[in-house]
């Protein structure tokens, strides 16, 4: 299991104000950490950074890999900036990885980058205005992506298939879809395909303390589907992975000795698979 | 080959609530099964339509919908009695929105007044409604609810930002309570359960998931309203089983379709039967979704809601 | 029953030799199952596979064509039940009776109201859909006349030819020969002559149940007789009949992959009081009514039903969008605000309620970003400081508000300072982030 470390990103507010001050204190801090907990590439998300992208991702790459020896991931919409990352990248630790393709045409040129430098592509299996309806329409899309990826002479060996986490508060029905594509994708290639998800966004807006709770049971359950790599707290995943035997015990069936957790982690598969409604008190119901 | 009717058995069902009192009471939810589909379960209410009144005149209402009312409509009392004994209601749904800062802006005591009077001069069930603003609402519901005790009303609405002090006013005076989200189903459900754990049973609560009006979003009420049904049917989830409210007059008498002259508007046809229409067939697509409770403004659109009625159960 | 793209996978050759164009045969799989690409792609499938794949595809729900040209109406091919779970496919068509008993002068009379009946409604063009002649003369000749007049008077409209005697079937339909009529009232008793009868005009057959039984029967003698394109009434008229039928139908053909009902529904909504029929064409809407026959054309009523159509037949994994420009509500004033948002719906819809609750006349800018909404636009590079710079330019709106000052969501405050960069003197006031802050937002001012 691949994680990429997900803190590095403009939404948080001291990152956002290192960005804007080109502090790297808090950066690298941040990169180390992760890189510490068991990050296998540091997630650089810019956002659609309209001015200065380039410099911004030039400095992001080269202040996270000066203190951490790992890859990164290029994470924004702005392809120019996209490049300037991946001409400054040390490809010593990794090949970068680019965040994201996807069916729409405006993201297509992302698999040019891909080509020329040949870096790792995450392929977002979205088309251009509206969201795809089941984990068929998912594959429907990967296949298009893929047959785009060999056009641009991408391997499909680089390519990460991103089925798209939606927040299960708003759009509950598709957690249980992301993990039937997660299955899907794998078998469409041989050797299966890689797969990755930006796992945190299954419980954005949700209250504070059953967030890491959605993310670490939701995070099992997709690794149970094969999921080769998540963009993610790999705190908290490690936090899953110790916790990864009671989870398949409860999962089975089976009885546990911590009755508390026991109903946890029931309730929260519940949720996850569309068996009952979320609602923010889903766990005291 | 004879065909075999696919029919489907569901584990919930929906809580049956009664309001008003004595003969004059009236009763609605209690399925098992997907609205109107008798074929497969049990219906044993009707929905109901409650008429709406308000406060204050309905100067801002437009003609099609203020004419109809024009003799009374001056007079809460004169209002409600005229709407219970010339139109033959079910239910009369009082609308205190001149109570709100931005309007009249009643005081507690006023709306106190309008109220006892309307109770006192009519027999059938009465929603109490206020005007929509979450901390004028708070104040005037709880003296409403005092002054309604023990008539078994609907007191409403109840939303995120004032549950507390509205439904802990609903418990006190043995009413219901409207418990009212935007438009989405997991708020919805979060209201519930966090109504319920006050003690207000949750088997007196109507849910109301945000009304909006045909060409105006009606597909998102539309869609969360199968969608509760389906999670008290199917999941049996006991948050979501309340009996589902329609509030179609409000929403439906402020769109351009029910104002805009025909002369500005040729291809739209006669503004009078375009309004009526607009908000009959709003109510209808809601019946079919799910509302068991609807509150309507036009006596002509609610006359033809209940012919349908008739046909549908 | 539809296969998986997996199951799909199975039948072909396995080979991952590209000629179809993807990558691998899963991937070629994956995309027929969509049916979004042809098995003919294939050079090395078995004609075995192409059989059982050919039979497998066919949806549920067999796809029948009415009429043809630019107002040639597609129907079936349902997937699901209910909307929420994917977008209803064929928006139901709406005909309006004309009986071969009216004077020459009242068919022209609703031919042109019918053709009159297009608006445009949220960029779609809405109309009446058919016109249905019925036979109710019992006359032969009387059939065909009115038929001639309606071919005159609605030129292009398609429609449906209502008669139980298979000769005056015949006779009315010459004038719609290859026009993809429907021929609507076979019965056990008249079953084959008129499906010869639409065979030889190329056109579809509608069934006159009494019963979903009589119905599955029926379907199944008529197959028999050649005749695949079928639309199916099973008598049912009352309301409470036409949910019970019509669900049963769908759930049957979509869940239980039951051929001998997998055909369009016609519904007859025609009642005495016209608000009445628009109520219960309201339910063949909303619950699987592929036809909806109506006594009466008025354009009130057209507009309504049009109107709820489109609502329950929008697709609701896309967003609904409103037009892009500057919406004012109430009467805006030189000083009154000006906010923008993104055109998701739901978004302006709340947005624009909000503002309307405060009762201070305003201006709300709703820009273009694809429907979706603040925050996910914004993260898109939809919702960026260049583009809500160029879009309040080129809207014209600084001519409105002399004061220039711009309220943006409180969710992308981030913006404020580059779009007050790229729109050199304006202020940029950071709003609410939720809808429901602005009433107290614009108090505070």
């Amino acid at each position: 299991m691949l994680i990429i470390g997900e803190k590095l990103s403009i939404i948080a507010k001291r990152v956002r104000e290192a960005m804007m001050k080109k502090d790297k204190g808090p950066i690298q801090e941040i990169a180390v950490r992760q890189w510490k907990e068991g990050s296998g590439i540091i997630d650089a998300n810019i956002g659609p950074a309209e001015d200065g992208g380039e410099e911004l991702m030039k400095w992001m790459v080269t202040t996270i890999q000066e203190v951490v020896p790992l890859p990164v991931c290029l994470d924004t919409t702005n392809a120019s900036a996209i490049e300037a990352g991946l001409q400054v990248h040390n490809n010593e630790w990794g090949s970068p990885l680019i965040n994201s393709t996807s069916n729409d045409p405006e993201r297509f040129p992302i698999l040019e980058l891909a080509a020329k430098y040949k870096c790792r592509v995450i392929g977002l299996t979205v088309g251009k205005g509206g969201l795809p309806a089941d984990a068929e329409e998912r594959a429907g899309i990967a296949a298009e992506i893929m047959a785009r990826a060999m056009e641009y002479g991408v391997p499909l060996e680089d390519i990460y298939l991103d089925p798209l986490v939606l927040q299960i508060a708003t759009s509950q029905d598709h957690a249980a879809k992301v993990i039937d594509a997660i299955k899907m994708f794998q078998e469409m290639n041989d050797p299966a395909m890689k797969t990755v998800v930006g796992l945190s966004n299954i419980s954005n807006g949700c209250p504070r303390h059953i967030r890491p709770i959605l993310n670490k049971y939701y995070f099992l359950m997709l690794m149970n589907a094969g999921l080769t790599s998540a963009i993610a707290d790999a705190h908290e995943m490690a936090e899953a992975l110790k916790e990864k035997q009671l989870f398949d015990d409860v999962l089975a069936g089976k009885q546990i000795d911590d009755a508390e957790k026991m109903k946890e982690i029931k309730k929260t598969i519940e949720v996850i698979m569309g068996n009952t409604l979320y609602a923010h008190s889903y766990l005291e119901m | 080959m004879a065909f075999t009717a696919p029919k489907e058995t569901y584990s919930g069902k929906v809580y049956s609530v009664t309001i008003g009192t004595g003969d004059s009471a009236v009763t609605f939810g209690g399925e098992n099964v997907l609205p109107f589909h008798a074929f497969e379960g049990i219906t044993p209410s009707r929905p109901v339509i409650a008429v709406e009144i308000q406060d204050v005149a309905p100067a801002d209402w437009p003609e099609t919908v203020r004419k109809p009312y024009e003799a009374v409509s001056n007079d809460p009392v004169a209002w409600a009695k005229f709407c219970q004994d010339e139109l033959k209601a079910r239910a009369v749904a009082l609308r205190l929105v001149g109570t709100h800062p931005d309007r009249e802006n009643r005081s507690p005591e006023d709306a106190v007044r309008t109220v006892r009077d309307v109770l006192a001069a009519i027999r059938v069930p009465l929603i109490i409604l206020g005007s929509n603003h979450a901390e004028k609402d708070s104040a005037v519901l709880i003296a409403v609810a005092e002054a309604a005790k023990d008539r078994n009303c609907i007191i409403g609405k109840a939303q995120e930002a004032n549950y507390k002090t509205i439904a802990a006013a609903a418990m006190a005076n043995n009413h219901k309570l409207i418990a009212m989200s935007e438009l989405d189903i997991n708020l919805s459900k979060q209201l519930n359960i966090l109504i319920s754990q006050m003690g207000f049973e949750k088997e007196r609560i109507i849910t109301d998931p945000m009304c909006s009006a045909l060409g105006y979003g009606l597909e998102y009420t539309y869609s969360v309203m199968e969608r509760i049904r389906l999670a008290a049917l199917t999941q049996n989830d006991t948050t979501m089983q309340q009996p589902l409210l329609g509030d179609v007059g409000m929403y439906v008498w402020k769109v351009k379709e029910t104002s805009a002259a025909e002369a500005d508007l040729p291809h739209w046809g006669a503004l009078e039967e375009r309004g009526i229409a607009w908000e009959a067939e709003t109510a209808s697509a809601l019946l079919i979704a799910g509302a068991e409770l609807l509150i309507m403004r036009h006596p002509r659109a609610i006359r033809a809601v209940e012919t349908l009625i008739d046909e549908l159960v | 029953m539809a296969l998986s793209g997996v199951e799909i996978f199975k039948l072909l050759p396995k080979t991952n030799c590209k000629k179809c164009g993807y990558p691998t045969c899963l991937a070629f799989a994956m995309k027929l199952a969509q049916r979004q690409a042809s098995i003919d792609l294939c050079p090395d499938v078995s004609e075995e596979a192409k059989r059982v794949l050919g039979e497998a595809s066919a949806p549920p729900v067999r796809p029948v064509t009415f009429g043809v040209g630019d107002r040639a109406v597609k129907m079936g091919e349902e997937t699901v039940l209910f909307r929420h779970d994917k977008k209803f496919v064929n928006p139901c068509a709406f005909a309006v009776e004309i009986m071969d008993t009216l004077s020459e002068d009242d068919i022209a009379k609703i031919c042109w109201q019918v053709l009159e009946s297009e608006i445009d409604r949220v960029g779609q063009k809405l109309r009446i859909d058919a016109i249905m002649i019925s036979n109710v003369s019992g006359d032969a000749g009387r059939f065909e006349t009115a038929a001639k007049a309606v071919a005159a008077n609605a030129a292009g409209v398609p429609v449906i030819l209502s008669a139980t005697d298979p000769r005056a079937a015949e006779a009315a339909v010459k004038p719609f020969a290859d026009k993809k009529a429907v021929i609507y009232g076979a019965n056990a008793l008249n079953a084959e002559a008129m499906a010869a009868i639409a065979k030889a005009n190329k056109a579809s057959l509608g069934i006159a149940a009494t019963s979903l039984d009589e119905l599955a029967e029926l379907t199944e003698k008529i197959k028999g007789f050649g005749v695949e394109d079928i639309v199916m009434d099973s008598g049912a008229r009352k309301a409470k009949d036409i949910i019970e039928h019509n669900t049963l139908i769908r759930r049957a053909a979509i869940k239980k992959g039951v051929k001998s009902v997998g055909y369009p529904v016609i519904n007859f909504m025609q009642r005495q009081d016209s608000l009445l029929e628009g109520l219960v064409a309201s339910v063949g809407i909303a619950k699987y009514a592929s036809i909806i026959v109506m006594s009466s054309v008025e354009k009130w009523k057209s507009l309504a039903l049009f109107t709820l159509r489109q609502n329950i037949f929008t697709d609701p994994q896309v967003p609904m969008q409103v037009e892009q420009k500057i919406y004012n509500i109430g009467e805006p004033a030189a000083e009154s605000p000006l906010f923008i948002t993104t055109n998701f719906s739901l978004t302006y819809f709340i947005v624009s309620g909000e503002i309307e609750n405060s009762k201070v006349a305003s201006r709300l800018a709703v820009m273009d970003c694809e429907g979706l909404s603040v925050l996910t636009a914004w993260a898109a590079g939809k919702f960026t400081a260049s583009k809500i710079a160029q879009f309040i330019q080129e809207s014209g709106v600084e001519k409105d508000v002399p004061n220039k000052e711009l309220i943006i969501p409180g969710y992308v405050a981030i913006l404020s300072g580059s779009v007050e960069e790229k729109l050199p003197g304006w202020k940029i006031t950071v709003g609410p982030r939720e809808a429901n802050a602005i009433p107290a937002f614009l108090r505070a001012r």
